[in-house]
């Protein structure tokens, strides 16, 4: 558990972070999201103290990151950046040890762990464990920043557009495997990026910040359906607003049981979103979807009537 | 934590060796001539027909020589260690503020000519090999301390970065992280100071420290052409034979690990 209460940062006379107060919880995957030089990275980088607050009290765990010797305390926060910030000199295995190594972790047990981490993370060991990382592709190289973080299992994480600087279908993948990684290892994350979709995609609760405050905060669906602003309506996406909401909902979630109609040609996964849903529809010239499982066995139907009605009811 | 791979054995240790080839090269020549100069003598005569002597008589050459690169190495060794650690200590936090003035020194002490810090340096510690040693390291400073900074001040930030964020101390990031990283730039100072201060070195001989550079004053003084040449054709040999070697150092300090 992280919490904020009423932290400022100042760089000599200008206020990069005001007043600002935050938790999140245990597990929970909280985004922040705002124009830039609104203080999102200063905000994470206050967390693990590579930048001192001026005012203001942060806790971890109940207790004031001050208190913690700095050191002890960054081993125990993983920390992800945009730029990745491997170490050119070290192998792939080297770098993702790191900080087992510097907690002084027995040679045997670093190296199971690695093996592990980059199992987990898609990295087969043959072919990447003695690579450089001028070796990897962005993608590659920033699954290793991720596993560097993971390596000593910290219990918080703290990512600053960890996918800033990749394509759109290598993001994609990455943040469907953080949301997997996620659902298993149930870390607390303070993520930041300029990536709505990401952002709407990947967060429990979406913070948005400008210059130094945050202006509204909440579940993703919660700031679409009601933006406190037109700040946050348009950073949410103006009038695109809805769709990025149907990006969210499951089409399983909406789903009605089978009919005895003759089931329509045009189907959706049941696991696919409404935007994908009124995709189809709108490609296939039909109002209502069969919905398939895996085996492409219709376990359901969607019509467009209710894919639009379903807002209301949520 | 990982080892080499597998077949970086024998063979490996063999190609490791010829690729040593040119310094060795340039080392077995100039041994070579050191050591056989007297062979050449028909040919100093031929060169200059109406002098007695055309070997350099004084001192035997592989001498000469071993005290040129005592000079020079002790020299060199006390750069590195004052050159390398000033340029460290003005780079961390603490010592920062001191980083101009130590940049401004060490080029300070390159404009200062040689002859004048031996001229100088003769009524404090005498005549011998400390004078010179003292202008060769004041002039061997510059480059290393100016690749230095440039070696630690080029890393990429978010490398330091991460090293802070992952919890390093500052000391682990110095020497895993940053002089590792600056080695190959740090390399290339030493390489210059080092080759021009073996031309230099020859200036010792002014103030009575017998090296290389004993036959090229001895020839000056006495119209030798001869002695000149010999002392000037063994420090070229000599600096060649550092110089390759170092460049040896260089590639293989890359090729062991950043591309
Ligand atoms: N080390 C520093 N010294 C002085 N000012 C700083 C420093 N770091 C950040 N700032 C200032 O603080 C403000 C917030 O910066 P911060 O990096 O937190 O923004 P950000 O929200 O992460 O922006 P971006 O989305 O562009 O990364 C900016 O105005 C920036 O100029
Ligand atoms: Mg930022």
């Amino acid at each position: 558990m992280i919490e904020l209460i009423e932290v400022t940062k100042r760089f000599g006379s200008e206020t990069a972070v005001d007043r600002l107060s935050l938790r999140v919880e245990k597990g929970e995957l909280c985004a922040l999201v705002g124009t830039s030089g609104c203080g999102k990275s200063t905000t994470l980088r206050m967390i693990n103290r590579l930048i001192e607050h001026s005012e203001g009290e942060i806790h971890l765990e109940g207790r004031q990151v001050r208190e913690f010797d700095e050191q002890t305390l960054r081993r125990r926060i993983g920390y992800v950046i945009q730029s990745t910030g491997l170490f050119p000199h070290w192998t792939v295995a080297r770098n993702i040890g790191l900080v087992p190594r510097l907690l002084k972790w027995p040679a045997p047990r670093i190296r199971e762990r690695v093996e592990e981490l980059m199992a987990l993370l898609g990295l087969p060991l043959e072919s990447f464990a003695d690579k450089y990382p001028h070796q990897l592709s962005g993608g590659q190289a920033q699954r290793v920043g991720v596993a560097r973080a993971l390596a000593a299992d910290p219990d918080i994480l703290l990512m600053d557009e960890p996918f800033g600087a990749l394509d759109p279908i290598t993001r994609e993948s990455l943040q469907a495997e953080l949301r997997d990684l996620q659902s298993r290892l149930h870390k607390t994350i303070v993520f930041v990026t300029h990536d709505m979709d990401e952002a709407l995609a990947l967060a429990d609760r979406l913070v948005v910040m400008r210059a130094g405050r945050i202006v509204q905060q909440g579940t993703p669906l919660a700031l679409l359906r009601e933006p406190a602003d037109d700040f946050v309506a348009s950073l949410l996406g103006g009038d695109d607003r809805g769709l990025k909401e149907a990006a969210i909902i499951r089409v399983a979630e909406r789903m009605q049981p089978l009919s005895p109609r003759l089931l329509p040609r045009a189907r959706v996964h049941r696991d696919a979103t409404l935007r994908q849903a009124l995709a189809v529809m709108f490609r296939e010239h039909a109002d209502r979807l069969a919905v398939v499982d895996d085996e492409d066995m219709a376990v359901g139907e969607l019509s467009l009537r209710r894919l639009v009605e379903s807002r209301r009811e949520a | 934590m990982r080892r080499e791979p597998i077949g970086a054995g024998g063979a490996g240790g063999a190609s490791r060796l010829a690729a040593w080839r040119a310094p060795l090269a340039w080392l077995a020549c100039l041994l070579l001539l050191a050591a056989g100069m007297a062979w050449l003598e028909p040919l100093f005569r031929w060169f200059q027909p109406d002098t007695r002597q055309v070997i350099y008589p004084h001192a035997d050459f592989l001498t000469l020589l071993g005290r040129h690169l005592l000079v020079v190495g002790v020299a060199a060794l006390l750069a590195v260690v004052i050159g390398v650690g000033a340029a460290v200590l003005v780079t961390r936090p603490a010592g920062r503020d001191f980083l101009p003035l130590v940049a401004q020194a060490a080029s300070m002490g390159q404009t200062f000519p040689p002859v004048a810090v031996l001229a100088l340096a003769v009524p404090v510690l005498g005549f011998g090999t400390w004078p010179i040693i003292v202008a060769l390291l004041l002039y061997g400073l510059l480059p290393i301390v100016r690749n230095t900074l440039a070696g630690l001040q080029g890393i990429d930030p978010s490398v330091l970065e991460a090293a802070r964020g992952m919890g390093m101390g500052g000391v682990q990031q110095l020497l895993q992280v940053e002089l590792p990283l600056a080695v190959p730039v740090i390399l290339a100072g030493i390489r210059t100071s080092v080759t021009i201060n073996i031309a230099t070195a020859a200036l010792g001989a002014t103030v009575g420290a017998s090296n290389l550079g004993a036959p090229i004053i001895s020839g000056i003084v006495n119209g030798n052409t001869a002695y000149v040449l010999q002392g000037a054709l063994l420090i070229g040999l000599l600096a060649l034979a550092v110089d390759s070697a170092f460049e040896r150092l260089q590639r293989r300090w890359i090729s062991s690990g950043i591309g």
